[in-house]
């Protein structure tokens, strides 16, 4: 995999998660923390940091995206979350606009 | 997250400390604002996108959205007033450089403020109803920048002074001005109008006034149009290239009503090069570059048909009142086809073919060529003409071609049965002398006519061929049944005609020399043998014999001659010398008939068979003629034509004139009759009008002419007229 097509992100507690730009980009914000005209470091460097999303949730979230994808090409099938993650998901979930 | 409709509820905090710093919104101010300036400065490398984006959330997230909004207005006007000075500093042409480079600048900024201020625009704006990030930088700009009295007028000024540079052939940087007017544009359609459009047309608008005017001076009508053709293509170019497609009908609108609409009579009218020498010259270029530029404007086409029309007129009129071009019908008519063929040529290649100049053709042909009487006589000599011997060689594709082009100026004829009679005239003379080249093309004009005008109109035409079919017929049968009888005697040929169908003037028979009237005779006894209850008279003024001469020398030629010349010559089997009395009193053929046999035996040119005395070219009374045995000719066959004049004499053309007259009473009574009988009461003018009507295929009524009718026919009480209204006509059964 290119190093041009992934990015990284990092939970709060340091954990790194490398994913797809494509499916990074499912969250709006993401999209455009990564393609925003000027250079902000993360365009230039391809990482994000996260120090307020925990590492299990920014799991989740990734796992997500992925699922995400699929599922807009069609496929339906369910994207199961555990009851305790819940509330921290859906918060995160407004902050990356997804 | 997976529900489809996850963005309706609305999530409180995503932190759950509550913030108590209360410098807290300030300091994060701080840290945006900073990031903003460093922004505008290029200087954003160093800044992490997530961490302002939190920092924004947060604001947003803890009520602080009022003083994020607040501040960033205030921040995006420092570095605007800021930019406006560094824009206003910029000296002559760098300036729209500066503002440009600025603008994109500015642009980029906006952008990145937009995205990291993102969540602002989700959630604080709609529900506070503020404007977008994007268009308050749009509008702080318009503000700051375009509506700063200094740049205002600068930059309007630098604009139309480039398009001014344009115009006078100047090369100037089109992508600098189209990312200016984008600019314009971007800033609102309101904007773009007031800043640029508006005075752009003005401007635009005097221009073309004052080079229009000087134009015009100096250029003729021609070169004129050229250039006011390539001033609007520069327009639509300059709108393709650097303007907005609105603006398009604007400016073309201004060029138009400058150069076109303003001095369109002037154009037209220009001499030695408007409208009508172009007309005269064929000019197919400049004609259809006038029809595609008056095309744009309001009447601009009516006016060039109004002087086209006019013009059609006035030429076609000197043409067929020209009293040198009645000498020769046959050239009346060409020319007639070659003005059509002109003007046609001049619609399909210059005029788009346009219907309504295609419609004011024909009505101008229409009017000049029934003004004079004698077209229809005139049409029909041409075609005699060319069914005769014109279309030697000419394979048949081009005679229909020529057959068509005459049906043509037919269709323009009002006196239809004017042209109906000579027609049947020249045909019957074709047909009896056997000059007609091609029987075939005789029908396909007949069928043409048949089209254009009905079976009624062609009736007595196909009877004529019927005849002649069933004559030779009848003349073979003749010559099978009398083989034994005739066979010492001259050869007949035949024709009977039927009365009605033949143009036959009523004629006394020339007395035939005894040899043929014994054929005659035997003829005229087989026939009524054959067909009781006819009549047969003969029709001695139409005939022709071939004659078997010889002469002095011993050379025998064969002479075709008429009938009546062949009787005169007959005499000369008896006689050396005859006086013209004793010729006239021999076979008694009508005065006029025989001068001119004489002259056509005696005095033209290389056909003298017959010597006169004294020589002159006109016959006497007293005149003696002669056998000529001098006579030699080359040929072994000798064609004696008769002097007649093809083209009617005077006297003749009233005789066929009154004969029309006297055709068309019973056709308008008739016409009368079958309306009334279907409407049973009808007012005068209605009636009038009807009538015109129901005959416009074939002739135009004159309405003095119906209303005698109509008094003819109350008298021979088929109408009457009302006891009350005396304008109304009732049918009487």
């Amino acid at each position: 995999m290119k190093k041009e097509d992934t990015v990284k992100l990092i939970s709060a507690e340091g954990f790194e998660f490398v994913i797809d730009k494509n499916a990074a980009m499912v969250s709006q914000t993401i999209r455009n923390m990564l393609t925003s005209p000027g250079s902000f470091s993360e365009t230039q460097h391809g990482v994000v940091r996260f120090p307020e999303i925990s590492t299990p949730i920014l799991e989740k979230i990734c796992q997500y995206f992925y699922w995400s994808l699929q599922f807009a090409s069609g496929k339906e099938t369910e994207f199961y979350i555990e009851p305790e993650l819940t509330l921290e998901l859906m918060m995160a979930a407004n902050y990356l606009h997804t | 997250m997976s529900a489809p409709k996850k963005r309706n509820f609305h999530i409180e905090a995503f932190k759950h400390k509550v913030v108590v710093d209360p410098k807290y919104a300030e300091k994060t101010w701080k840290v945006l604002e900073h990031a903003i300036n460093e922004i505008y400065n290029h200087n954003a490398s160093g800044l992490s996108f997530e961490e302002l984006y939190r920092n924004a959330y947060n604001m947003v997230l803890h009520k602080f959205g009022d003083k994020l909004y607040s501040g960033l207005v205030a921040t995006l006007t420092m570095h605007l007033k800021e930019i406006s000075k560094s824009i206003e500093a910029a000296q002559g042409g760098l300036f729209l450089e500066e503002l440009d480079r600025k603008w994109t600048d500015h642009n980029k900024a906006l952008r990145m403020i937009r995205d990291i201020l993102m969540y602002m625009d989700r959630t604080y704006i709609p529900n506070t109803h503020k404007t977008p990030v994007h268009e308050l930088g749009l509008n702080l700009w318009r503000d700051h920048i375009i509506h700063s009295s200094e740049i205002q007028t600068r930059l309007l000024t630098m604009l139309l002074e480039l398009v001014q540079r344009e115009r006078t052939g100047e090369v100037i940087n089109r992508g600098l001005m189209r990312n200016v007017i984008k600019m314009l544009m971007d800033l609102g359609l309101s904007v773009y109008q007031e800043e640029f459009e508006k005075p752009f047309i003005e401007v635009s608008s005097n221009f073309y006034s004052l080079e229009s005017q000087q134009f015009i001076e100096c250029c003729d009508c021609g070169d004129y149009l050229k250039k006011a053709e390539r001033r609007l293509n520069e327009e639509m170019e300059r709108v393709s290239h650097y303007l907005i497609d609105r603006t398009e009908s604007k400016i073309t609108n201004v060029v138009e009503n400058e150069m076109i609409s303003n001095h369109m009579q002037r154009l037209i009218h220009m001499e030695n090069s408007g409208l009508v020498s172009m007309l005269v010259d064929d000019k197919y270029e400049d004609l259809g570059r006038m029809y595609s530029l008056f095309h744009r404007v309001p009447d601009g086409l009516s006016s060039i048909r109004d002087v086209m029309t006019s013009h059609l007129r006035e030429t076609g009129k000197q043409l067929v009142m020209d009293p040198e071009r009645l000498k020769d019908p046959v050239d009346f008519v060409q020319r007639l086809l070659d003005k059509k063929d002109k003007y046609d040529n001049i619609i399909s290649l210059a005029l788009n073919n346009d219907k309504t100049f295609q419609n004011a053709l024909n009505s101008s042909f229409e009017h000049f060529i029934n003004l004079n009487s004698r077209s229809p006589e005139f049409i029909s000599l041409f075609v005699d003409d060319k069914l005769r011997k014109g279309l030697k060689g000419v394979s048949e594709e081009d005679v229909e071609v020529i057959l068509d082009k005459v049906m043509m100026l037919f269709r323009y004829l009002q006196e239809k049965d004017v042209f109906e009679k000579y027609y049947k005239q020249h045909l019957a003379k074709r047909l009896l002398s056997g000059k007609s080249i091609s029987e075939d093309v005789e029908r396909s004009m007949i069928v043409k006519l048949k089209t254009e005008c009905g079976y009624q109109f062609t009736s007595k035409l196909e009877g004529m061929f019927t005849d002649m079919k069933t004559s030779q017929d009848t003349v073979q049968e003749f010559y099978a049944n009398q083989a034994a009888d005739t066979a010492e005697s001259p050869v007949l040929a035949i024709q009977v005609l039927t009365t009605g169908s033949w143009p036959t003037q009523p004629s006394t028979p020339c007395n035939l020399p005894t040899e043929i009237l014994e054929v005659c005779e035997k003829f005229r006894t087989y026939y009524l043998g054959k067909h009781t209850g006819r009549r047969l008279t003969w029709q001695t003024n139409m005939g022709t014999a071939d004659l078997k001469a010889t002469f002095g020398k011993g050379q025998k030629h064969e002479l075709n001659v008429s009938t009546y010349q062949m009787c005169i010559l007959m005499l000369f089997n008896n006689a050396d010398r005859l006086t013209y009395r004793e010729i006239e009193q021999a076979t008694e053929i009508p005065a006029s008939d025989l001068k001119r046999c004489l002259q056509s035996l005696a005095c033209v040119k290389g056909k003298n068979v017959l010597r006169k005395e004294p020589m002159s070219k006109d016959i006497g009374e007293e005149d003696a003629f002669f056998f000529n045995d001098k006579f030699t000719s080359k040929f072994y066959k000798v064609k004696i034509g008769t002097v007649a004049a093809q083209k009617e004499t005077e006297p003749e053309n009233q005789e066929t004139r009154q004969k029309v007259e006297e055709d068309r009473k019973p056709q308008i009574e008739a016409a009368i009759v079958r309306i009334m009988k279907s409407r049973r009461v009808l007012d005068h003018n209605n009636l009038v009008a009807e009538v015109t009507k129901q005959l416009q295929s074939r002739f135009m009524p004159n309405p003095v002419l119906i209303k005698k009718r109509i008094e003819s026919l109350i008298e021979r009480e088929f109408l009457e007229r009302d006891k009350a209204d005396r304008k109304l006509y009732r049918y009487l059964a």
